[in-house]
């Protein structure tokens, strides 16, 4: 019996990984498919077949980085010897960079990029918090109306960004909200709530109320228990919340649109827009989605123990 | 984590404190963590959702200056009676069951072949996980691209020619279907991973002693754990596949791919139909409300089990 | 965590007005979409900001959202475009609902008539039609226009083949008769070469232009924009001629091609992918680059054909900077105008790529020898109409999408019926907006 059992696991197990490597070349592929067109000369970006190897340049990125605009004629080759090597590739592109006086222009990347830095990372931190704590809440207390209540905060989400969008608008200008961060953090975190309450909700309902109890007859007041006991506890509960949160403010398209501007405007709206000039520049394209990628790649990464730790202690259950 | 304010007196060394200096009352932190949640969602959520049922009610235009005009109930027979708001609402609920059912399959599956020890289990979690950290309107751009007949890696290797997806009125909307479910996927596998390693080691281990099968130990104890954060998956990605716009906007605009944000979105910001779209966004929000309250029902039930 | 959260919102709120702690000098902000031409002008007002010492700032943002962003600032009355140049289409809506501040006087003081060739003073400036009243300066000339691989149409093989079938000789195509057996003629999917790519994008206006483009050519008309009858006239005969051959050439275009606009038909031209290309004339520098399109020298450049009938139009396409009504900054907006009309920036503009509108630099040798487009684009400019710039104008147009895209893209029902619902959908949004007392 045991000899069959574990050549049926080996089988499996093989079968498995199999799977899981087919998963990883279609989710990858075109995710690699995208991170390598950012290293591509123009010409190379869209090839059929995929151009899989080819000599990586960084000059995409100096197109993101800078304003450009399209040249009708070749450049002057006087101009083009005194240009310094960044400048020269984008005049290889047929295109020249934008300046005042001599200063090359920056494109509005970088602004973007620490706009939605800031606007996600403060709305991730608040949403998380104040989720988790109402989670707690619903969880270990019995609230009137409970169920209600938490179907209307389920509720917050299921209405269409776009007719959200107006009347917030007006609000926004009557409070003065209009193109700020703190406007767009109060609207992301309004947004990631009712994800924020319900996960760590369905965490926290898994965490069993004994310890708790053990640590109150211990003499620990209720705070401190959920401090020092049911917080580590869900502690993948937070992280997979946060990581949500991060990257639905982090990617939030609509809002970002129509309720912002120069100042405070986030980099989706704005990565698209590349398509400009008359002619797709993928690489570029690709290279702002590149960079944009990496600070959520980067935070999911870092709390990836705990997103897969699980409620190991299992020893008492319901 | 910030420092918290209690004091951290060693319990051990005071046993049986009385009442008074336990802290606040269970009723002060029920009320302190829940209230100004609630009252925080309730302030930015009553406003528009007021308006927008005040306006349903007239024939506002906000880009008319003429004043808003009581119609009653005209804009919303209107919309019901529009074949193409009913073809845009089976074209939505079509396109919801194929990418949930799809995301909530390939995602499950994921996370139950992911459900063992690997090297480099960490690393492979976080990169499955890409696909849904990219922008909506950046999927749609380079998916754009990968359906090209003429420039896109799909036709290619699987030889499929000249076939349009994006262009062909039939398979458009399986098209944005199949993107959608490539992006979420990976979310609904990392809900069911937490799920799944929550379920306690000695569960199986007694199953495997009473020589359980596969389809048992699946069936009795496995999903029964990982059905709650299964269902609040499935929840979710309901809502938001009810409000698809970004992904189907940018990659198609036949009309057999319709989906109802898309209309709500041009009859708002191309028509300035305001009215009429506040209706139609109160018919859509009935809807998910009537739907998810099913799906709530289910999961409380799965919980008391 | 109660002190972490309060602390993040004191953060929060710090950043968030730091901005608007900044000292304010001297701005003015134009409104356009993200294209070239928003950056040439750019780099024009960096000269008035060196002249002048205000700081213009050219805001864009993506085409699909310009009208949206523009019109969700005008209608809750905000101020945070000083000027918008905005399209042609926006004139009716712009005026009427009182977004753009009305230039007549301004006008008729610089006597703009003279300056800006008539055609782009009745498309981007004037409303209602007749009316004399200007609510836009003419900026940005614009219409549809071919690009077509000259190597394509000069290979002696090439023509001797096309005369041996066709019975004429292979060259610019003089009508759309024309054009159609040139693109079956070069329309050969084995070897990944098509005859003609054309708009199809129904999102916005790309497709309505390429249509309206052929209905034009072939006689018909949109409707009657001042009494707003449109049966009989959309649905006329040589409009739905017009259409048939617009869907006609749908079937020589390349695979895929259900969802383009000006990215498309360039890509088109520099994939070596079509005989001809339809596009606007403000997408064709980036195909006289060499960098940019390896095809440069072999693409020649021709205007919209004519009709069966003799008749030739092309759909005008352009815009017109506008002064909104909102903003606080209005007088110093009028200054920058005055600098705007003058000849010298129109030169500049012309040179830095603008598609000037003044009368005296599109006449000039100078321009009309700068591109190997500008000739077609000066004979195009005063061949022009433009689709309705009646305030609904968008309903209209969505209408128009509606109807015409399943027959030119999914090729179903006829040119007839697609346009008959098309006069119907239209003559009910007249009747909604009380048009026909």
């Amino acid at each position: 019996m045991a000899a069959v059992r574990s050549k049926n696991t080996a089988l499996v197990n093989r079968l498995a990984i199999a799977a899981v490597l087919l998963a990883t070349v279609v989710f990858l592929g075109p995710i690699y498919w995208i991170g390598s067109t950012a290293f591509k000369p123009k010409d190379l970006a869209i090839t059929t077949p995929p151009t899989v190897f080819f000599e990586p340049e960084i000059t995409p990125f100096i197109r993101l980085f800078t304003k450009r605009v399209q040249m009708q004629k070749q450049v002057d080759p006087a101009d083009y010897a005194a240009a310094p090597w960044w400048e020269q590739r984008i005049y290889d592109g047929g295109e020249r960079v934008l300046k005042v006086g001599s200063t090359a222009q920056l494109s509005q990347y970088p602004d973007r990029f620490a706009n939605s830095l800031i606007v996600a990372i403060i709305s991730t931190v608040l949403a998380v918090s104040m989720g988790t704590i109402t989670a707690y809440g619903f969880s270990r207390f019995k609230m009137p109306g409970e169920d209600d209540l938490l179907f209307f905060i389920l509720s917050t989400r299921m209405l269409p960004p776009v007719v959200v969008a107006i009347p917030m608008f007006l609000m926004y200008r009557i409070v003065g909200l209009n193109d700020s961060h703190l406007g767009l953090i109060i609207l992301y975190v309004a947004f990631n709530l009712s994800f924020s309450v319900w996960l760590m909700k369905g965490f926290m309902d898994e965490i069993p109320k004994e310890y708790e109890e053990a640590a109150l007859v211990d003499g620990y007041t209720r705070l401190q228990a959920f401090w020092k006991i049911v917080l580590p506890e869900a502690a993948t509960g937070i992280a997979a919340t946060a990581v949500f949160c991060f990257i639905t403010a982090w990617n939030e398209y609509a809002f970002a649109l129509i309720m912002t501007n120069r100042r405070a405007q986030t980099a989706p709206p704005y990565i698209p827009s590349q398509v400009g000039s008359g002619l797709p520049d993928w690489t570029t394209i690709a290279a702002g989605t590149f960079l944009f990628l990496l600070p959520v790649a980067i935070f999911t990464f870092l709390l990836r123990s705990h997103l897969l730790r699980g409620v190991t202690f299992g020893a008492i259950r319901k | 984590m910030a420092v918290s304010t209690m004091p951290v007196s060693g319990p051990a060394s005071s046993a049986r404190q009385p009442e008074a200096s336990r802290g606040m009352s269970d009723l002060a932190i029920r009320n302190l963590f829940i209230i100004p949640t609630v009252t925080f969602l309730i302030i930015f959520n009553v406003f528009p959702l007021i308006y927008s049922l005040g306006y349903s009610f007239t024939d506002y235009a906000a880009n008319r200056n003429a004043p808003a005009e009581f119609v009653g109930l005209k804009n919303y027979r209107d919309l019901l009676t529009d074949e193409r708001i009913w073809s845009n609402f089976i074209i939505t609920a079509e396109y919801v069951i194929v990418s949930v059912a799809g995301q909530m399959l390939v995602g499950f599956g994921l996370a139950l072949l992911l459900n063992r020890s690997f090297p480099m289990k960490g690393l492979v979690t976080t990169l499955l996980l890409l696909p849904m950290m990219m922008s909506a309107a950046v999927v749609g751009l380079f998916w754009q691209l990968l359906y090209s007949p003429s420039w896109g890696p799909i036709n290619y290797l699987f030889g499929l020619g000249d076939f349009a997806w994006l262009s062909n009125p039939d398979s458009a909307l399986y098209a944005v279907a199949i993107t959608d479910i490539w992006m979420w996927s990976p979310f609904v596998m990392l809900l069911s991973l937490a799920g799944l390693s929550a379920v306690p080691q000695h569960l199986y281990e007694a199953a495997a002693i009473d020589r359980a099968s596969t389809w048992y130990t699946f069936t009795r104890i496995t999903l029964p754990l990982v059905t709650p954060l299964l269902l609040i998956a499935l929840i979710f990605r309901t809502m938001e596949a009810f409000k698809t716009f970004d992904i189907a906007y940018t990659m198609t605009t036949q009309p057999t791919a319709e989906l109802i944000s898309i209309r709500l979105y041009k009859q708002a910001f191309q028509q300035w139909d305001t009215g009429k779209s506040c209706a139609l966004a109160y018919i859509v929000l009935i809807m998910v409300l009537a739907i998810t309250n099913i799906y709530v029902k289910y999961l409380n039930q799965a919980k008391e089990r | 965590m109660f002190r972490k959260t309060l602390t993040a919102l004191c953060v929060g709120a710090g950043l968030a007005f730091a901005p608007l702690a900044t000292a304010h000098g001297e701005e003015l902000t134009i409104f356009w979409a993200e294209w070239d031409p928003a950056n040439y002008l750019q780099e024009l007002v960096n000269d008035y900001t060196k002249e002048t010492g205000v700081k213009v700032t050219v805001q864009t943002t993506p085409w699909p959202d310009f009208q949206t962003k523009a019109f969700t600032e005008f209608n809750a009355h905000g101020d945070a475009y000083d000027m918008v140049v905005g399209d042609s289409q926006w004139l009716g809506a712009g005026s009427t609902q009182g977004h753009y501040v009305d230039l007549t006087k301004f006008f008729n003081d610089h006597k703009l008539n003279d300056v800006m060739a008539p055609a782009t003073i009745k498309y981007y400036a004037e409303y209602p039609g007749g009316s004399a009243k200007y609510w836009a300066i003419p900026l940005e000339g614009d219409a549809i226009g071919w690009a077509y691989r000259k190597d394509w149409f000069e290979d002696p093989k090439e023509m001797a083949a096309f005369k041996a079938k066709y019975g004429r000789d292979l060259g610019i195509p003089k009508t759309y008769g024309e054009l159609r057996d040139i693109a079956e003629f070069f329309h050969r999917p084995d070897q990944k070469r098509y005859g003609v790519a054309i708009y199809t994008d129904n999102s916005y206006d790309a497709m309505a232009m390429g249509v309206e483009s052929a209905i034009f050519s072939y006689g018909g008309e949109l409707g009657d924009y001042a009494t707003y009858k449109v049966d009989g006239i959309v649905n006329s005969k040589e409009a739905a001629d017009g259409l048939a051959m617009y869907k006609e050439l749908y079937k020589f275009t390349p695979p895929g091609w259900g969802k383009t606009f000006f990215v498309e038909d360039n890509q088109a031209i520099t994939g070596g992918l079509a005989a001809m290309s339809m596009n606007f004339f403000a997408f064709f520098p980036a195909l006289v680059n060499k960098s940019s399109n390896p095809h440069a020298d072999q693409t020649g450049f021709f205007a919209n054909p004519a009709g069966p009938g003799g008749k030739r139009f092309a759909a005008l396409g352009g815009q017109g900077i506008s002064v909104v009504s909102y903003s606080k900054k209005q007088a110093e907006s009028m200054k920058f105008l005055e600098w705007f009309i003058k000849d010298d920036t129109q030169k500049k503009w012309a040179a830095l790529g603008g598609y000037t509108c003044s009368q005296a630099v599109l006449k000039s040798e100078a321009f009309q020898k700068a591109t190997p487009y500008n000739k077609a684009f000066f004979d195009t400019m005063f061949m022009v109409k433009d689709f309705w710039a009646t305030p609904e104008y968008a309903e209209v147009l969505d209408q128009m999408n509606q109807n015409i895209y399943p027959y030119v893209v999914g090729g179903k029902g006829t040119a007839q019926e697609a346009l008959d619902a098309t006069d119907k959908a239209w003559t009910e949004t007249f009747k909604k907006y009380k048009r026909y007392n």
